[in-house]
Formats: C-alpha cells, sequence, structure tokens
C-alpha cells in the first residue's frame, strides 16, 4: 500500500514537472500564439472574414533581400480556396528591444493595413497610433516612405518611427524583388 | 489507477505539445534574448560669459543598464557623473508590463512634468545647455522615489503616465527651498530621501495629429519635512505644465509653459527668512530649421528659442518682488547632428531680466553631446 501511494505520488509530481516544463520551454509559445491570436483578428477585421486560412510562403535566403522572411514571416490568407491577401509579421528594433508589427497587403501587394502587435519598450511606443500608422495605407511595393516627408516624425519617438518606416521600406522593396524575379 | 494516471497525463501533455507545433509551422518568431543592455549619453559643454571665466566640463556622463527578465518584467538604471566627479543614480525602476495597454512602475522616476525633464538628452534638444526654464521652474533633471501606472491608448493616439511621488523637502534642520531658483534645492534624487507627504504627478500626451504632440502634466502635494510640528516648514505645492512639439519637413517648433503656485509661502519665509515667492511661472518657444535636404544622414539644425519666465511671479506675506528674478532669454544657435545620436551644438546667448535699464548678460556656448 505504501510503495503504491509512493508510486501514484511520483507520477502526480511528474506530471507537474512535464506541465511546468512545457509552460518553461514553451514560453516563445505563449508569444508568437498571442501574436498570431492577434494577426488572425485583424485579418478578420480588415477582410470582413470569419474563416479563411493561413498558409506559409516559403522564401529562400537570398543577399538582396533586407527584409527576413524566415520563420513563416510571410503568410498567404485564402478563403474557400480563394486567395485574398498577404500577412507579413516583422520584428524591428526600438532603442533597446525589439517589436513586432503587421503588415496585410491585398493580392496586388498593396498595403491595406499597418499595425503594431507589441511594443516591449516604456518609450517611442507612439508608433503604435492607428493615426501615424494610417500614413503606410493604400501603397504598392515601388513605394517609399522618407521620415519627415511622406512619414510624420513623432517627438519622442524619434528611433522607433525610423524603425518602423525603414522596416517598412525593407519589406517593400524585398517583396518588389521577389515580384519581379516571379519568386512570388 | 496508475496506469490511469500515465494515460491521463501522457494525453494532457500530448495535447498541449501537439496543438504548439501544429501553430508553430503557422508562425515562427524568435524572441529577443532576455539579458541586459547598455547603453548612454553625454555632453561636454564650453561656456564663455561676456564677463567672468570660461568652463570647459564633461557635465554629465550617463550609463543606462537595462535588463530584461521577460518579456514583461524590466529594469532600467541610469548611473549618472556629473563634473566628472559627481557621482549619482538618475533613473532606477522596475517595469512591469500587465498588458499591451497598462503597465506598472515603482523605483527612482523622472516626474512627468514638460518635455526636457522626460527627454533630457543632449541629442533630443537643442542649444549647449538646457532650456533655463528647466533648470529654474523645472528643476530638471527633477527625480524622485515613486510608484505607478503608464500605459498607450493607440486607438486614441493616447500615452498616460500617473504616479504617487516622493517630494521636495523643504525642512530637513535647514531650509532648502529659495526664491531664485524656487523648488530646485529641494531635490531629495532618492538619497536617503525623507517622506512625510505624498505627491501626485500625472502627464497626457496627445500625439493624434501628423507632426504634433500635445502634453498636460499635473504636480499635486506638499514639500517633505522632518519635523511637521516646526510651522512653516512645509509649502503645499500645484503644478500645471501644458508643452507642444511640431515637425514637419524640414521645420520644428516646441513650447512649454509652466506654472506652478505654492501655499504657505509666508509662513516658510517667515521661518527661514528666505525669499520663496508663492507663484512661479513662465514659458520659452523654439522654432527651429534643418538647413540639410531631408534624404541626407546628418541634419543641421539652426534654432532660435525665447524664454520668459519668473520664480517672483507672485509673492505673499511681506515679501517684495525681486525683479531679477523674472528672466529674459534669447538664444540663437545650431545643432549640428553628424548621426542619429550624436551632435556637436554652438550657441549664443542674452539672458536679460526685468530689472528697469539692466543690461543683458551674453554667453556663447559650445559643446558635444552623444545618446546610444
Amino acid at each position: 500500500m505504501g510503495l503504491h501511494r509512493k508510486i501514484n505520488w511520483s507520477f502526480v509530481l511528474l506530471y507537474f514537472v512535464v506541465i511546468l516544463c512545457s509552460s518553461f520551454s514553451n514560453h516563445e509559445n505563449v508569444l508568437y500564439k498571442n501574436i498570431l491570436k492577434k494577426v488572425k483578428k485583424e485579418i478578420s477585421k480588415v477582410f470582413v472574414l470569419e474563416d479563411f486560412e493561413l498558409n506559409p510562403v516559403q522564401i529562400q535566403p537570398i543577399k538582396e533581400l533586407t527584409a527576413d522572411f524566415s520563420g513563416n514571416r510571410l503568410l498567404e490568407i485564402s478563403s474557400n480556396d480563394i486567395k485574398l491577401g498577404y500577412a507579413y509579421v516583422g520584428t524591428a528594433p526600438s532603442k533597446t528591444e525589439t517589436f513586432e508589427y503587421l503588415v496585410l497587403f491585398d493580392n496586388q501587394f498593396v498595403i491595406k493595413k499597418a499595425k503594431v502587435l507589441l511594443y516591449r519598450e516604456s518609450w517611442g511606443g507612439e508608433i503604435g497610433s492607428k493615426r501615424w500608422l494610417k500614413q503606410f495605407l493604400l501603397k504598392g511595393t515601388n513605394h517609399k516612405f522618407i521620415y519627415r516627408q511622406n512619414i510624420s516624425a513623432i517627438s519622442g519617438a524619434t528611433i522607433s518611427v525610423k524603425s518602423m518606416t525603414n522596416a517598412v521600406n525593407e519589406l517593400l522593396s524585398s517583396l518588389n524583388f521577389l515580384i519581379q524575379n516571379k519568386i512570388i | 489507477m496508475k496506469n490511469q494516471i500515465i494515460i491521463f497525463s501522457l494525453l494532457i501533455s500530448f495535447s498541449v505539445f501537439s496543438q504548439n507545433s501544429s501553430e508553430k509551422q503557422m508562425l515562427n518568431l524568435q524572441t529577443m534574448a532576455t539579458g541586459l543592455k547598455i547603453g548612454g549619453y553625454g555632453e561636454i559643454t564650453y561656456n564663455d560669459p561676456d564677463s567672468g571665466v570660461s568652463e570647459i566640463d564633461v557635465q554629465r556622463l550617463v550609463m543606462l543598464f537595462a535588463y530584461k527578465f521577460d518579456d514583461r518584467v524590466s529594469f532600467i538604471t541610469e548611473i549618472e557623473f556629473e563634473h566628472v566627479k559627481e557621482v549619482y543614480v538618475e533613473q532606477a525602476f522596475l517595469n512591469y508590463g500587465v498588458s499591451d495597454n497598462f503597465n506598472l512602475r515603482g523605483g527612482l522616476m523622472l516626474v512627468p512634468m514638460g518635455i526636457v525633464n522626460e527627454y533630457h538628452e543632449p541629442t533630443t534638444y537643442n542649444g549647449v545647455e538646457r532650456p533655463s526654464l528647466n533648470n529654474k521652474l523645472v528643476p530638471t533633471t527633477w527625480r524622485e522615489m515613486g510608484l505607478g501606472v503608464y500605459g498607450r491608448i493607440n486607438s486614441a493616439s493616447l500615452r498616460y503616465q500617473a504616479y504617487v511621488m516622493n517630494g521636495f523637502i523643504s525642512y530637513n534642520g535647514a531650509y532648502k527651498l529659495k526664491g531664485t531658483n524656487g523648488l530646485r534645492s529641494g531635490r531629495q534624487k532618492g538619497a536617503e530621501s525623507v517622506g512625510s507627504n505624498a505627491n501626485f504627478a500625472a502627464r497626457v500626451d496627445y500625439y493624434g495629429l501628423p507632426g504634433l504632440k500635445f502634453g498636460l502634466s499635473l504636480y499635486n502635494g506638499k514639500t517633505q519635512t522632518t519635523d511637521k510640528s516646526v510651522v512653516g516648514s512645509q509649502v503645499g505645492l500645484s503644478m500645471i505644465g501644458f508643452d507642444a512639439r511640431y515637425v514637419k519637413n524640414r521645420f520644428s517648433a516646441r513650447s512649454e509653459y509652466i506654472n506652478a503656485s505654492l501655499s504657505d509661502t509666508d509662513k516658510y519665509n517667515l521661518a527661514s527668512g528666505k525669499d520663496l515667492g508663492s507663484k512661479m511661472s513662465g514659458y520659452y518657444v523654439e522654432g527651429a530649421y534643418n538647413l540639410l535636404p531631408l534624404t541626407a544622414r546628418q541634419k543641421l539644425d539652426v534654432f532660435l528659442r525665447y524664454e520668459d519666465f519668473d520664480t517672483h511671479a507672485e509673492v505673499a506675506g511681506n515679501l517684495t518682488k525681486n525683479e531679477s528674478f523674472h528672466r529674459k532669454e534669447t538664444t540663437f544657435g545650431f545643432s549640428y547632428h553628424l548621426a542619429d545620436g550624436a551632435v556637436f551644438k554652438m550657441d549664443w546667448q542674452s539672458k536679460g531680466t526685468a530689472v528697469p535699464d539692466s543690461e543683458s548678460k551674453g554667453q556663447f556656448n559650445m559643446g558635444i553631446g552623444v545618446f546610444f
């Protein structure tokens, strides 16, 4: 009886260790789950859809690509086998941290939405402003955003404003390269 | 029983893992590693007044250490060397991100009053020296111990901060506050500070209009004393600040307005023999134009700033106004940003007062500033 009890307790313990370990090792998973949830919510809103599919677009690294396409950051959005557009989740630096942002495109790679998904640093978070992010809308892959010219400055958030502007420029020029070379 | 537990635990674990692995195919992001980040800022200045001796000084060298425990918890501290030999802790606080819009913060923090107290790195403002208003009215760098909340509301383009903080010390055996620089000598800087009365500081920033940012700062409370039974050892303080910044193409402008009302200064002055005003107020306006094209890597801002502030805007009791505390200053110069975070500055200042027939004093300044 005593031995049985010991075994049972050891399994309960083991079970908790497994769960505990999974919660530790999956800290990143929690992050991408939250981000994925936000991405899906945004797609629903922008494309006015309840059901849709997301499929990763695999792109091999080439030196001409300044944007990062690893980790399935570019996703194709489709519904009932009809291609609707693309979602790109990027990571860019703020002063001492990084932030995650989303750019939604239509089929022709025209920007339908730009959003900051996760901003970690105390300073510079002003770039999350919906009003400010509107400046990126309706532009195609040939467009170049220039800080203070066609992208307004935000006092106190200069580093993040420049970083986001630069990130979107790199994404557009990379997509342009992929389109020109018929890779996508 | 044993088998049931095994199967149960395996099932649960499997479901946890399988869900993750299938979703992981969708989006596989690397989080930024936890750990230490180092940054800092510094200013080396040369001041040459018309009359008197010129000064060359490593005015400030500040090392920033940011330690990230995880995505929600971080600690930020700035260790400051002033004039090479004085060491201070400028900031030391723990951040806890509760949600995207709501964070907690506690420790030694900057008081969110006006523009320059929070953004005081040399690459973020024009002029070798910070605006004089940010020395005499807002005693930059004004920091105290505190605890509170901050966050942003993206849909409304708002940033908010609200803290309960420790306040200026007015009496610790000696009386600290006086007319010429108001509250400046009462800063406790978190060093074995006296906490007799809690103070409240709050600020809202609105950035919903392109290129424009408005700020409203409030501060309310009472100064600190080591002995509340000493009549006149404390004064009440209510400060309000309004500021605006505008950037469009090569033009930029900013302005700060500060108004501080102090109560019981008559009792304080009677007890201390000091000359603390009952109202301090003033403003500055500044415009700048970048002479280089926007596509250039560098930036060359020429600027003009006018300041008008008075630490004796009103006085209480028998005290007579000291007109020399009503300053009127003009600064003209340039900030040559060699790279993001590295600036060479030069300016000329004319410092006058409201004293009738008084002559303005001139000063030439030159400086190097870095922020990384």
